[in-house]
């Protein structure tokens, strides 16, 4: 029997009984209405998790065993407190778990060796910038006020943003590891002369225009934030340099200030985000909000017991809300606290990689869901202006929801040491890099 | 590389560390102030749904009931005179939370309050829903006398009883429906909030509290109040016209250019600018402003509903030149400020809190809190008192307010209109004069096109035919419905 499917047997029950009992506790709750109806669903997403553990089981038994308890966590919690407010999202969360799961347990078998996928790279990229714009060129101009990454197809209602920042993720990492090999000498530390490859430019001039667009056409913070620093920390771990990162820094602080001088819907966001109390349309979701966190208070007002659908948007880009206010300051943290041990096991995951490519993916990976959870969480703290960012796992957001698993898979099967491990041939020794006074 | 890892994990450690902070900040920390900021509609409209006590006049009217409909929703808040409380009662709404009555004595109505919600022994074991019910003190029959006599102008009526700060009445014209925003059809009571919002004529303001005017002669009373008080009672002013003011201000000159002069009584009764200025310069600044302060008419003072007094003696003008204070330019009130100044001098220069709510009662009528009558000091003394209301009765008598005059009884009193830059009217009166029943502060918008004349005529029938009412009305029995 192997360790780590232990751990997570235990942790999946754990979490099983977690959403179980917080379902249980808001049907208890006198003014709300859980019907029945709700049960099926629950089941299946139980049962969605045998199948996943089962899986790992055999595809993969040494993965990393803690984290799919956690997502595991994120999305029952999710579950538990979302279906509450809208019953009708049930079915549809419900089914988008399911071709979540399946999503995942396609990379965990169909994906070997996550090497495989430098091959594509190519496609990859260019399937990811297309998926980042496509509601952009679907609807060549956003209304004003509302923040709209959606796109629309019929009754489908698709945010493909996120599975074109994986895809963009992936095609990065795989040219990071390209450029690292191609500059073996460097990283080794036998270069005479370490000038750099000017190529090394390349990723960070195209993070910037990427990280410039989303701002500048869809005056979302948050959406710009999460690309620009997954881009950097995946750059800065494989090729970075100080002065560059410095340089990248100041572009994008210089197009923010330039995006805030020049564009009036911007300045309305930041204007609503400075002073919510006197904008009534935007501010709107901000200061209620807070109230309906300051409401929880330190111990919530319990499962079922809060006014959560009072606040807009609380299914998706607020999830964190229902959150704070139903569990209070206690449960909340116990949230950020789980995500924080996600971006950890993550972080530690891509210390052990057996490959460059790997432990750069892991990384761009890791960062993707640890700075989304972050931002998501600050625009309902206020740490940073509105912005339409889904909380990873928690969100009923369907097709963000594939991403995420699908990213989770990405992140066991890095993770797993399996009998390709004696496989050290393809793999630099890490040595940190050599300092340009030496030079 | 392992050393490049670190240093993100650091980074994200540090940025979610921020989160923690800010969420301490908002959940533990500043928690009770957020849940306390006027903005926060959370409270009201989680309760929208649940059982709510009713709202009665002191003359056993129900001004707001919740009832059970059958639907979607359990219940519906109905408020069976429409318009007529608007101001007083506020609303409540499923989405946009709530004003007036229903949003700050919530927690009396909606049971959140502990004395409500354990109201018996059983209490503590049952979870039942327990409401309060609110008593006013506001009467219905003076209160439908004030909106009659308003009428189609656009203004407000305060009616204090003097000796116990009962608001008997407070109507404030345009108005609206509370029905309307409290029903179940959630857009039209968006869309029905948004034209309100944007009306010019803000029908949701309550201009009897919260529309600050010009006060102009009305002032001149607490300047009077301070010249007896500091022993200035055998002072005579010089004629004069224009007096022109050491601040690079406009100079003060009287109405119609009269020249005009004399003993108090007579700078009150003809109305003298000129006088009373050179009055506020003997007086100076921190004798006006301390008076206007004891008078409650600086300060913002809680009177027990969504109404505060509101009183705004621009400080910097009061600071820039007592002259002008002193004959009232430039310094502001509103109608239930100058009817609470009024009460206090009706009242022998005692200041009693101005209260709309009564009591609060229990499901079986008990009484679970009663808000008695509150003394917030004494600004002047009686002898002051008792000289300021023979000078206000000879005003009505003989002055400038002989437009209120009634048959049957003696009433003291003030008009005033005729601004620089404000069509307004002010009326403000206490009667009998030797017993007072009630002070009434009326104001009246005017137009840019209307007459001052005209304007003062018809705010001086208004006032007149309220008085005229409610002295003839048969007083509430309050002990009998107890």
């Amino acid at each position: 029997m192997n360790h780590q499917r232990i751990v997570e047997l235990t942790l999946l029950l754990l979490a099983a009984f977690i959403t179980c009992a917080t379902v249980a506790l808001a049907a208890v709750g006198e003014e709300v209405e859980i019907t029945w109806s709700v049960v099926p669903y629950l089941v299946a997403l139980l049962i969605l998790w045998t199948i996943a553990h089962i899986t790992l089981r055999l595809r993969a038994p040494t993965a990393n065993g803690v984290l799919f308890p956690i997502a595991a966590l994120l999305q029952g919690l999710g579950f538990a407190l979302m279906v509450r407010i809208d019953p009708s999202l049930a079915s549809r969360q419900a089914t988008w778990s399911l071709i979540g799961i399946a999503g995942f347990i396609a990379v965990t078998i169909g994906i070997r060796n996550p090497h495989q996928l430098s091959k594509i790279r190519a496609p990859l990229g260019i399937a990811g910038v297309l998926l980042v714009f496509l509601p952009l060129i679907s609807q060549s101009a956003p209304s004003g006020s509302e923040i709209s990454l959606a796109l629309h197809l019929g009754q489908l209602h698709i945010v493909p943003g996120e599975l074109g920042k994986l895809f963009l993720i992936i095609f990065f990492a795989s040219w990071l590891a390209n450029y690292r090999t191609r500059n073996t000498e460097e990283y080794l530390g036998q270069a005479q002369h370490v000038e750099g490859d000017r190529s090394r430019l390349i990723p960070l001039l195209g993070g910037w225009l990427i990280t410039s667009a989303i701002l500048i056409f869809q005056y979302d913070a948050g959406s710009a934030i999460v690309t620009f620093v997954v881009f950097m920390s995946m750059w800065w771990v494989a090729a970075g340099r100080p002065l560059d990162l410095a340089v990248s820094f100041g572009a994008i602080a210089a197009t923010i200030v330039l995006a805030a001088g020049t564009l009036p819907e911007f300045q309305t966001r930041l204007s609503a985000w400075i002073d919510p109390w006197s904008n009534a349309q935007l501010g709107d979701a901000i200061t209620r909000s807070s109230f309906a966190l300051a409401g929880g208070g330190l111990t919530g007002t319990g499962p079922g017991a809060g006014n959560a659908d009072w606040v807009p948007g609380v299914t998706d880009h607020f999830a964190f809300v229902p959150i704070g206010e139903e569990l209070g300051f206690i449960g909340a943290t116990s949230v950020l606290s789980a995500y924080l041990l996600l971006t950890g096991v993550g972080l530690r995951i891509a210390t052990r990689a057996r490959r460059e490519f790997d432990s750069v993916l892991a990384i761009g990976v890791t960062v993707f869901l640890g700075v989304q959870a972050w931002a998501s969480i600050a625009t309902t703290l206020r740490l940073l202006p509105p912005s339409a960012v889904s909380l990873p796992f928690i969100s009923i957001n369907g097709f963000a929801l594939l991403t995420w698993n699908l990213a989770l898979g990405l992140l066991l099967r890095i993770s797993e040491i399996g009998p390709e491990a004696a496989d050290q041939t393809a793999v630099l020794p890490k040595i940190k890099l050599k300092s340009r006074s030496q030079s | 590389m392992t050393r490049r890892i670190l240093h993100i994990g650091v980074a994200l450690l540090l940025i979610y560390v921020l989160l923690f902070v800010q969420l301490e900040l908002i959940q533990v920390v500043r928690a009770d102030t957020l849940r306390g900021h006027v903005q926060n509609t959370r409270e009201i409209t989680m309760v929208f749904d649940a059982p709510r006590g009713s709202i009665t006049t002191a003359d056993g009217e129900t001004i707001a009931e919740t009832v059970s409909v059958s639907g979607a929703r359990p219940r519906l808040r109905q408020y069976p005179y429409g318009s007529l409380y608007s101001h007083i009662v506020g609303f409540i709404s499923a989405e946009h939370g709530g004003s007036g009555l229903e949003q700050t004595h919530n927690d009396f109505l909606a049971g959140n309050d502990l004395g409500v919600r354990i109201q018996d022994k059983r209490d503590l074991f049952v979870d039942r829903a327990r409401t309060g019910q609110l008593e006013l003190l506001v009467r219905h029959d003076v209160q439908l006398v004030a909106r009659a006599a308003l009428g189609r102008y656009q203004g407000a009526a305060v009616v204090i009883d003097p000796s116990s700060g009962a608001v008997l009445a407070m109507w404030s014209s345009p108005h609206f429906d509370p029905n309307y925003l409290s029903s179940h059809d959630l857009v039209a009571v968006t869309n029905d909030l948004a034209a309100l919002n944007f009306d010019e004529e803000r029908p949701l303001t309550n201009r009897a509290d919260s529309y600050l005017s010009e006060a102009g002669a009305i002032f001149t009373v607490v300047t009077a109040a301070s010249a007896i008080e500091a022993g200035l009672t055998d002072l005579v002013v010089l004629q004069k016209n224009t007096i022109l003011a050491e601040t690079p201000i406009e100079p003060i000159k009287n109405k119609r250019n009269v020249t005009c002069g004399g003993d108090l009584t007579s700078l009150l009764l003809t109305n003298c600018r000129t006088g009373w200025a050179t009055i506020g310069v003997d007086l100076g600044t921190s004798e006006l402003s301390h008076r206007s302060k004891i008078f409650g008419l600086t300060e913002s003072v809680s009177i027990n509903t969504a109404s505060h007094l509101k009183g705004l003696l621009t400080p910097h003008k009061v600071d820039l030149s007592a002259p002008h204070v002193a004959a009232g330019i430039g310094v502001q009130l509103s109608p239930l400020h100058a009817a609470h100044l009024f009460a206090t001098i009706a009242n022998n220069g005692i200041r009693i809190r101005p209260r709309v709510v009564h009591q609060i009662q229990g499901h079986d009528g008990s009484v679970i809190r009663e808000f008695a009558p509150e003394l917030l000091g004494q600004p002047i003394t009686s002898d002051t008192a008792l000289r300021l209301q023979t000078m206000l009765a000879a005003n009505v008598e003989r002055g400038t307010a002989q437009a209120l005059a009634l048959d049957d009884v003696e009433v003291a009193g003030m008009l005033e209109s005729g601004f620089n830059d404000h069509p307004h009217a002010w009326a403000i009166a206490f009667a009998p004069v030797t017993q007072p029943e009630l002070a009434i502060a009326v104001l009246l918008e005017g137009d840019e096109l209307s007459d001052p004349q005209v304007t003062e005529t018809v705010v001086a029938r208004i006032t007149r035919s309220i008085i005229e009412a409610v002295l003839r009305l048969p007083s509430p029995n309050l002990e009998g419905t107890q």
